[in-house]
Parts: C-alpha cells; sequence; structure tokens
C-alpha cells in the first residue's frame, strides 16, 4: 500500500508542477520590479518629498499650500500656464481631499492678472471664505479652500 | 497590456486544475476502488468554475493583476483535496462555498467599481465591524468553541463574524489613516532619539490598542487580536514611514497581551499549553504536539495523499484534532512534506507580494492603504494559524485562509480579493495612462 507506484508519480508529479507554476509567477515578479525605471522615494511612494519647484524665469505667481490635501505645507506650485485642482490623477495639483471633485477648480493668469475658476465641482470652492461663483479674481495673499484644503496665492 | 494581463491568468488557471485533478487523483488512487475518471470530471468542473470567473474577470476588470486569481484558486484546491480527504461531505460542502465565495466575489466587483464610497461610509462600516467582533458574545445567538467565542449562530445560519469584521475594519484604518497620516507626521517629536507620535493624535492608537486588547479578554482569542493589531501596525508604518510608531506599538501589545495572559484563564492556558506542551500530553497539549509529530513524520517529500493519519487506526479517536480546520497544515506537512509545505507557504508570500505590488501602483492615499491593509491582513491570518501549529506562538483558532474547511472564511476572503482586484484594475489603467503635467513639476 505505501510505495504504489501511481501514487507515488501522483506525488512527486504534484510537487514537481506546484513549484514550476510558483516559478513562473515569482519569474514575473521579478520582471515586474526591474521594470520599475524610477524607483520610489521610499518603500511605498506615499511620501513624496516636497518638490520646490525651481522658479523659471517671468514667473511672479505662485499657489502655495497651507494645509492638507496631501500636500506637503509650503508646497508652491507655479501659475505659468495654468494649473487644474482636484482628485484625479491628470490634475496639475493632486489633492487627496474626501470632499474634491476629480476636476475641482483650476487657476489660470490672463492679461496678467490671476483667476480661480470653479468648475462645477460637488463641494465648492471657498475664496477667502466666500463661496465662489464661476470666476474671480486673485490677488497676492487671497486663499482658496478646497474641501479640508487649503491654498494660498503669493504673487510679486 | 489590456489582454496580456488576462491572458496570463487564464495560462496560469491550467495548472491549477492539474494540481487539483492530480490531487484528487492521488487520494482516489490511495482509497483504491474508484481511480477511474472521477478525478478528472472534478478537475473540469473547477477548471469550469475558475473560467466562469477569468471571463467575468476579463469584462469587467480587464486591467486587474494577472496571478492573484490564480494563486488563491490554487489554495482552493489544496482546501478541497485535503477536506476530500478527510471527509467526503465536509469536501461538498465546501465546494458549495467556493462557487458562494465566487458569487459574492463577483457582486463585490459589480457594484463595488466607485470602491472610494466605502469611505464615505467608514464609520457606519467600522460600527459593523466591531458590532460582528462582539455578536460572539450577545447571549442567545453567540457561540463558544474551545473557550473562545468566534462564532454565531442564527437560525440555520453559522458563522464567524471576525473574518467579515477585519475587512471592514481595514477599511475603516485605512480611511482613517489617509485622512490623519499627515498630523500624525507633522507633530511628531524626538524623545531621547526616538520618534514618538504627537500627543493629542495618540489618541486613535491607543484606542485601536484597546480595543485588541478588548478582544483577547472578551473574545478570549490571541490570534484574532493578534492579526487586527498587527494590520493595524502595518498601515500605521505605511502612512507615516515611522518605523518608531511601529516599535511603540508592538511594545504595547506585548505588554498587554502579557499582562492578559497572566490574569485571564482562557488566555493564560492557552501560553502554558504553548510553553509547556509536555504538562498535559494527552490533554490539553495532545493537538498541538500531534501537530508537531504529523509534520516531522512527513519528511521531505511527505507520505503522499490520503495516507496520513488522521484517526488512531481501529478506533475513532481522533490523531490530528481539528484536521479540517486548525491542524489543516500540520496534515498538508504530513501528506505532501517540508516540500509541499514551503510550496504552501510561497503561495501566501506570492500572494502578499502581488497586494503590494498593487498597493505601490495605486495612485491615491486611500487605495494605497486599503491595499496594504487588506494584503497584511490576509497574510498575517496565514502566519498566524502556520506559526499556531509549528509553536512559533500559542496555537489559536483562526483559519488557513482559502484552504481550512469554513464558509465564513472562504466567502470572506473572496470579497478581500475583489477588493484587492478592484484597486489593481484602477491602479493598472492608471499607470498606462501618460501622467500629463505633473511629472514635468516633479511631483509624484
Amino acid at each position: 500500500m505505501a510505495y504504489d507506484p501511481i501514487s507515488v508519480a501522483l506525488k512527486f508529479g504534484f510537487l514537481a508542477v506546484l513549484y514550476l507554476f510558483l516559478l513562473v509567477i515569482a519569474r514575473s515578479a521579478f520582471k515586474d520590479l526591474r521594470r520599475t525605471t524610477s524607483p520610489a522615494p521610499d518603500a511605498t511612494g506615499f511620501h513624496a518629498a516636497p518638490a520646490y519647484a525651481e522658479a523659471p524665469r517671468g514667473v511672479d505667481a505662485w499657489l502655495v499650500v497651507d494645509r492638507g490635501g496631501g500636500l506637503e505645507p509650503d508646497q508652491r506650485f507655479d501659475l505659468i500656464g495654468g494649473l487644474s485642482i482636484g482628485r484625479s490623477k491628470d490634475s496639475d495639483v493632486q489633492i487627496e481631499d474626501r470632499y474634491a471633485s476629480s476636476l475641482h477648480a483650476r487657476v489660470f493668469e490672463r492679461g496678467g492678472r490671476y483667476f480661480v475658476e470653479d468648475m462645477n465641482s460637488t463641494n465648492g470652492t471657498l475664496l477667502n471664505g466666500a463661496t465662489l461663483k464661476g470666476e474671480a479674481e486673485l490677488i497676492d495673499g487671497d486663499t482658496v479652500q478646497i474641501g479640508d484644503t487649503e491654498f494660498r496665492l503669493e504673487a510679486s | 497590456m489590456r489582454s496580456s494581463a488576462r491572458n496570463r491568468e487564464l495560462v496560469a488557471l491550467v495548472p491549477v486544475a492539474l494540481l487539483l485533478t492530480a490531487g484528487f487523483a492521488a487520494v482516489f488512487a490511495q482509497e483504491g476502488s474508484r481511480l477511474g475518471n472521477l478525478s478528472a470530471i472534478y478537475g473540469a468542473y473547477f477548471f469550469a468554475v475558475c473560467l466562469a470567473t477569468h471571463i467575468y474577470l476579463r469584462i469587467r476588470l480587464p486591467n486587474a493583476d494577472p496571478y492573484l486569481f490564480p494563486l488563491m484558486a490554487l489554495l482552493t484546491a489544496f482546501g478541497l483535496v485535503m477536506v476530500y480527504r478527510i471527509d467526503e461531505s465536509l469536501a461538498r460542502d465546501q465546494a458549495n462555498w467556493f462557487v458562494l465565495g465566487l458569487v459574492l466575489f463577483a457582486l463585490t466587483i459589480q457594484f463595488l467599481r466607485d470602491y472610494e464610497v466605502l469611505e464615505r461610509f467608514r464609520y457606519t462600516i467600522a460600527a459593523i465591524g466591531l458590532l460582528l467582533l462582539l455578536a460572539p458574545r450577545l447571549p442567545g445567538i453567540g457561540q463558544q468553541v474551545n473557550g473562545a467565542y468566534l462564532g454565531v449562530k442564527l437560525g440555520p445560519l453559522q458563522f464567524q463574524p471576525a473574518e467579515f469584521s477585519k475587512i471592514a475594519i481595514v477599511i475603516f484604518l485605512a480611511s482613517y489613516l489617509r485622512e490623519h497620516r499627515e498630523v500624525l507626521i507633522v507633530g511628531a517629536r524626538r524623545v531621547l532619539g526616538v520618534t514618538l507620535p504627537p500627543l493629542k493624535h495618540f489618541g486613535p492608537m491607543l484606542v485601536v490598542w484597546g480595543a485588541s486588547m478588548f478582544m483577547l479578554v472578551f473574545i478570549r482569542d490571541l490570534g484574532s487580536s493578534l492579526m487586527f493589531f498587527a494590520a493595524f501596525l502595518a498601515l500605521l508604518y505605511v502612512a507615516t514611514g515611522r518605523f518608531s510608531f511601529v516599535v511603540i506599538g508592538m511594545a504595547m501589545f506585548v505588554v498587554g497581551a502579557w499582562f492578559f495572559a497572566s490574569t485571564v484563564p482562557h488566555v493564560h492556558d492557552r501560553v502554558e499549553i504553548w510553553l509547556h506542551p509536555y504538562n498535559d500530553p494527552t490533554g490539553n497539549g495532545y493537538q498541538i504536539l500531534q501537530s508537531i509529530f504529523a509534520q516531522a513524520d512527513g519528511g521531505l517529500f511527505g507520505k503522499g495523499f490520503g495516507q496520513g493519519l488522521i484517526t488512531i487506526p481501529g478506533t475513532n479517536a481522533a490523531l490530528l484534532p481539528a484536521a479540517q480546520t486548525d491542524t489543516i497544515y500540520s496534515l498538508i506537512v504530513n501528506e505532501l512534506g517540508l516540500f509541499g509545505a514551503c510550496g504552501v507557504i510561497l503561495i501566501y508570500l506570492l500572494i502578499a507580494a502581488r497586494g503590494f505590488k498593487i498597493a505601490l501602483i495605486a495612485g491615491d492615499g486611500f487605495s494605497k492603504l486599503l491595499a496594504t491593509g487588506l494584503t497584511a491582513v490576509f497574510s498575517i491570518q496565514a502566519f498566524v494559524i502556520i506559526g499556531g501549529v509549528t509553536r512559533v506562538i500559542p496555537l489559536t483558532g483562526v483559519t488557513l485562509p482559502f484552504v481550512s474547511y469554513g464558509g465564513s472564511s472562504i466567502v470572506a476572503n473572496f470579497v478581500l480579493l475583489a477588493l484587492l482586484l478592484l484597486i489593481s484594475d484602477r491602479a493598472r489603467r492608471e499607470a498606462v495612462e501618460p501622467a500629463g503635467r505633473e511629472l514635468a513639476l516633479g511631483m509624484t
């Protein structure tokens, strides 16, 4: 009974197929590791180092993070070409905020002046504490609040 | 990219079905009488069920991780063969639960496509999770098994609520830490070279610690308590990146567990059995000792499917108590040897690797933390029971995910798998799309 050839063959066959299967999956995991070209700044890619954008010439206004949004406080975004703010990955300023829409608001320059516009967001945008309707001009020191996230405009 | 992920999944399912067929064939060969083609029929059924799930995934989540489902199907195959080999009627239940689990898996994917809604209901979800944990202590529906309160009986329905509450609690913690992780990092102070979390935000940590100590005392289960707390620490580490928080948390757990192990009689007994099984080799220490002997007896390649002894020959007395649940791992080691055992542990390791990979590529904080938490709680559960039967930690009654006999475990773990695949599908879809201007700004 103990050394029935069929049983022995099945047992070793089972182990062989099992290990081959696991080997293939492990190999593909290694390939994944190698494919990652830009290593995350830490184990999870969660704590991205604050990216202080070098100010390109001609920029004279920034959107600066006050708090929240999964961003580092005092992180700066230059306003050249305008900025979209929202929860989606495609936003120029991606914020993690329960009350933010995927494309929530945008800030842009027109004729040397700066404007903020709410993009029909679900929970609205506050400009200096008041609900923003459509678009409004931004001047130095204005605060823009989206959910729990706050920005201020710094212009020189 | 799109179809290749699903094609790899399909290819990977073939060896899984073959392994199930070979396993059944070996069990039948051992029983002698029914070698025939029954094992091939079971294998075909299994493959058909997996294929149906695969086609569903192809339609709903074309970009999701290709290997998670085959790996979990492989664990289920292990479970079906081993449970069948212990008791045919139990295996029939197990097969039904497998199918029921896949139905719930499909429903989860269908109705939680936008899984961010979970974040909005986090306090409701947390309350349900805690209620489920406490349910076994409620008079009338609670059940005590071997001194621990783990089961609930509602009419004809029996289940282990901790299996479901682990998912609810991970969802809550992921959502909570997503919102509060910054204050935990920013307010941290260094005291005597150790980074301490800010005092006013120390509260949540104390609450979770208190909850797991409460579980230890009221549910009397060290395993579940360890499982929940370790998953919390894994999440805390990923959310804050501070290893010192983990060390502080572990120290708190050890102190608490030590205190209750010396005061609560049931917990004390479990620890005593773990440390000194030979004090009562035919009574309390019987299960753990038999479990270790069974594993040693397996040798390198095991005795072969169906050849391990579960009952003492000629009697109905158990040689390996609770072989279909607690000690199923020992039976696998007995029949497939050290190589089989390493294979099983490798499956869990690969699942953990895939899960953390999903967390790595996920785009937003909630997805990252949710994927981390689900993977952590799943892997730690496997560690708690494998560690229990190998006498690394005290043996407690949690199930070996997807392998042990038990409906709650299988169904709950398929819901967990569905959530992981939902996160994975979104993350991989976003990963192939151009990242846009944020890269130019140096943002990640």
